[in-house]
C-alpha cells in the first residue's frame, strides 16, 4: 500500500467515524433533551427557544410522580407483568425449542412451520381477538390478563431450536449412554451448555415486556392495575398536559431498564443480534 | 464364553443396506479392533452394538443376554467418542460421577470408584478442573474415566486418538494397551489406522463396504491376508502387486511377470491364468547375486535400521523392496531383485488369496 492510498484510506475512516458521531448525537439528543427537561419548570419547557441546561434545576416534577400518582403500583404491577411473561416465555419456549430440535415424534415438522409462520404475523393483527378473548374469561384489569397475549413469542422458540441444534450430538448420545433420562439430558447438559443463550433470552424478553405499550394499555382500566408504561400518561390532570411532569415520570419508566441495559449490555447486544440474525 | 456376540444382523439407513449380515464374537477380556477405510461401516456397527442405532436384523448378545432391543443404557456397555463429549461445565469429577448419579448410586460410593479411576488413569491431580483447562490428552483420558466408572461389560471406542497429535497418539497409544492389561476388560475400538490395528489388537476386523473381509489376529491378517483388499490395507509400507500370468504343475507354479521375467513358488490355486502376485516389500531382497527380476530405483528412503528401496520394473510395474541400513543403493541404479517364494500371494480376478508354501 502506497502512503498517497493510507491517506485517503484514512480521510474516509475519518469521514465514517464523524459521520456515525453525528448520528449517535442525532440519536442521542431527544433522549437527553427529555432527561433536561424533566428538571426544568414547566414554563421553561415551553419557552419557544433551546436551553440545553436548566436555568432553575427542580426536583419537583420527580416529587411530583412519585408522591402524587399510582408511580408504586405501577413498577409493581411491570415489574409482577414483566417477569411473569419473562418467566413464562423463556421456560416454555426453552421447552418447545429442545423439543424441536431433538425428540422425533410424529408432526413435528409441520409443527415447525407452524411456529415459523405464526412468526410472520403482526401481534396488531391479533388485539382484537386477544382483548375479547381475555374479555370473556373476566381477565380484564388482571396480571394474567396483561400477561397470557404476550406470551406469544416465538423467535424465542426459533433461536432456542438453533441453538439446540447446533450442539454436536455426541453430547446427546454420551448422556444417552450414560442412562441419563430426557429430563437429566435437558436440564444437566443441554440447558447448562445453552446458559448464554437463556440469559440473553430473558433479558431481551424482559426488555420487550417491559416496553410494551399496546396490549397493556387495552387490557387495563383501571389506574391501579396499569403497567408503568400505560400508567405515565396519566401524568395529567384536568387542566392539560405538563410535559415537564410528563418527562418525569418517563424517565422513571425508562430508568430500570437503562440499569438492565447498562448493566447486561454485552448479553442484551448478543441477544439482539441472536433474534435479529433470525428476523433477517 | 464371548462377552459381545453378534448374530447376522443387518443395518440400512433408507434403503442403502449398510451393515450387510455380519456374525461376530469378541471374547471375555479380549481387545478386538474394526479396522477398514472411512464408509466402510466401523462406527455403524460399534455404535449398533451400543444401541445408538438400532438393529433392524439379526441378535446381538452382551454376557448372554439379548440386547438389540434394550436402550443403550441398559447394555452395560461404555463408550468413548471421537471428539471425547465431555461436558464443558462440569469438571472432571462431574463428568465421570454424571453416569453414575444417573443410575441413582450413593454419592461414597460415586466418590470412591471416581477416585479409583483417577488413580487408574493418574489424573488424581485434575479432578476438579473443567475440560477447557484440560490438555488432548488429558480430555482423552477423562472421556476413558468416564467409562472406567461404570465398570461396563465392554468398552467401545470409535477413533479416540484421531485429535491428538502424532507424537501423542503414539503415546496414548501404549497407554491404552497398558490399561487393556490393567483392567483386562473387554474392548472393542474402531480406527482406519492400520498402525493402531496392528499394535493394539488381539483381533482385528476388517471391514470393507459394509461386510466383513478378514477375522484374525494381526498376525494372521499380516501373514495371510484373506483378500487382495486386506493384503492391500494392512501394512506400511503397503503389499507390491504386480500382474502375474500363473501356469502350474500340481503344486509347482511359475507366474510370468509383466517385464517377462519368471517367478516359480508351491501354490495350489484352482486354474491357470491371470492373477495379481502380492508380496510384502520386506520379502523382497536387493541382492548381488541371482535374481528373480531387475528394477531401476527411482526413490530410496534411509529409515536408519533399513533402508526402502523403490524400484521400477522393465514394464513400468513399481516395486518397493527392503535392503539394509547400509544399503549402498542410489537412484538410477538398477539392483536385482529377489522374492522370497514362500511370502508370495496370489489374487484372482475376484480378490481371493492364495499363499505359497
Ligand atoms: N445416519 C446415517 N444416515 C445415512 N447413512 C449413514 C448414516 N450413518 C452412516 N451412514 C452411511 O453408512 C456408511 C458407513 O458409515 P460409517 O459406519 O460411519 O463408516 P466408518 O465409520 O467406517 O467411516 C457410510 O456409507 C455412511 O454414509
Ligand atoms: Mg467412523
Amino acid at each position: 500500500m502506497t502512503p498517497d492510498t493510507t491517506r485517503r484510506y484514512n480521510i474516509a475512516g475519518g469521514i465514517i467515524t464523524i459521520i456515525t458521531v453525528i448520528a449517535a448525537l442525532i440519536w442521542a439528543f431527544p433522549i437527553y433533551w427529555g432527561i433536561v427537561s424533566s428538571f426544568k419548570l414547566e414554563d421553561e419547557v415551553v419557552r419557544p427557544y433551546i436551553e440545553l441546561w436548566p436555568e432553575n434545576p427542580t426536583l419537583r416534577h420527580y416529587w411530583f410522580a412519585l408522591t402524587q400518582t399510582q408511580i408504586g403500583s405501577w413498577y409493581l404491577n411491570s415489574v409482577v407483568t414483566a417477569l411473569g411473561v419473562t418467566v413464562l416465555t423463556v421456560s416454555t419456549s426453552l421447552l418447545a425449542g429442545y423439543a424441536l430440535s431433538q425428540l422425533r415424534f410424529p408432526g413435528r415438522r409441520p409443527l415447525w412451520w407452524l411456529i415459523l409462520a405464526s412468526f410472520m404475523v403482526p401481534t396488531q393483527v391479533l388485539i382484537i381477538n386477544h382483548f375479547v378473548l381475555i374479555a370473556n374469561m373476566g381477565l380484564l384489569n388482571t396480571w394474567a390478563g396483561i400477561i397470557l397475549p404476550q406470551l406469544i413469542h416465538p423467535v424465542v422458540i426459533i433461536v432456542y431450536k438453533q441453538f439446540f441444534d447446533q450442539v454436536p450430538r455426541e453430547f446427546r448420545e454420551a448422556a444417552v449412554m450414560d442412562n441419563a433420562s430426557e429430563f437429566r439430558i435437558l436440564t444437566k447438559v443441554y440447558i447448562p451448555m445453552n446458559w448464554g443463550v437463556t440469559t440473553a433470552l430473558s433479558i431481551v424478553t424482559f426488555i420487550w415486556a417491559w416496553n410494551a405499550f399496546l396490549w397493556p394499555f387495552l387490557a387495563v382500566t383501571r389506574t391501579e392495575m396499569m403497567t408503568i408504561t400505560v400508567g405515565i400518561t396519566q401524568v395529567s390532570d384536568a387542566f392539560g398536559v405538563y410535559y415537564a411532569r410528563q418527562l418525569a415520570s418517563a424517565v422513571l419508566a425508562g430508568f430500570p431498564v437503562a440499569l438492565a441495559y447498562l448493566l447486561f449490555q454485552r448479553r442484551v447486544t448478543q441477544a439482539i443480534t441472536l433474534s435479529a440474525g433470525i428476523k433477517g | 464364553m464371548a462377552e459381545i456376540a453378534l448374530e447376522n444382523v443387518s443395518k440400512s439407513f433408507g434403503a442403502v443396506e449398510v451393515i450387510k449380515d455380519i456374525s461376530l464374537q469378541v471374547g471375555q477380556g479380549e481387545f478386538v479392533v474394526f479396522l477398514g477405510p472411512s464408509g466402510s461401516g466401523k462406527s455403524t456397527l460399534l455404535r449398533m452394538i451400543a444401541g445408538l442405532e438400532t438393529i433392524d436384523r439379526g441378535k446381538l448378545l452382551i454376557g448372554g443376554k439379548e440386547c438389540q432391543n434394550l436402550v443403550p443404557g441398559k447394555r452395560n456397555v461404555a463408550m468413548v467418542f471421537q471428539n471425547y463429549a465431555l461436558y464443558p461445565h462440569m469438571t472432571v469429577r462431574d463428568n465421570m460421577a454424571f453416569g453414575l448419579r444417573n443410575v441413582g448410586m450413593k454419592e461414597a460410593d460415586i466418590a470412591a470408584r471416581v477416585e479409583d479411576a483417577g488413580r487408574i488413569l493418574e489424573m488424581d491431580a485434575l479432578l476438579d478442573r473443567r475440560p477447557s483447562q484440560l490438555s488432548g490428552g488429558q480430555r482423552q483420558r477423562v472421556a476413558i474415566g468416564r467409562a472406567i466408572v461404570k465398570e461396563p461389560a465392554a468398552f467401545l471406542f470409535d477413533e479416540p486418538l484421531s485429535n491428538l497429535d502424532a507424537a501423542l497418539r503414539v503415546r496414548t497409544r501404549v497407554e491404552l494397551a497398558q490399561l487393556h492389561q490393567r483392567i483386562a476388560a473387554t474392548m472393542i475400538y474402531v480406527t482406519h489406522d492400520q498402525t493402531e490395528a496392528m499394535t493394539l489388537a488381539d483381533r482385528i476386523v476388517i471391514l470393507n463396504d459394509c461386510r466383513i473381509e478378514q477375522i484374525g489376529t494381526p498376525m494372521e491378517v499380516y501373514t495371510y491376508p484373506a483378500s487382495r483388499f486386506v493384503a492391500g490395507f494392512v501394512g506400511n509400507p503397503g503389499m507390491n502387486f504386480l500382474d502375474a500370468d500363473v501356469s502350474t504343475s500340481g503344486k509347482e507354479a511359475s507366474a510370468t511377470l509383466g517385464d517377462g521375467s519368471r517367478v516359480a513358488m508351491t501354490i495350489s490355486i484352482p486354474d491357470d491364468g491371470a492373477y495379481e502376485l502380492g508380496i510384502r516389500p520386506e520379502a523382497v531382497h536387493v541382492t548381488t547375486g541371482e535374481g528373480d527380476t531387475k528394477g531401476e530405483a527411482t526413490v530410496v528412503e534411509h529409515l536408519g535400521d533399513r533402508t526402502l528401496v523403490y524400484t521400477r520394473l522393465g514394464d513400468g510395474t513399481s516395486v518397493i523392496a527392503l535392503d539394509d541400513g547400509r544399503s549402498q543403493v542410489a537412484p538410477g541404479d538398477v539392483v536385482t531383485l529377489r522374492f522370497d517364494t514362500s511370502q508370495l500371494h496370489l489374487f484372482d480376478s475376484a480378490g481371493r488369496a492364495y499363499h505359497a508354501d
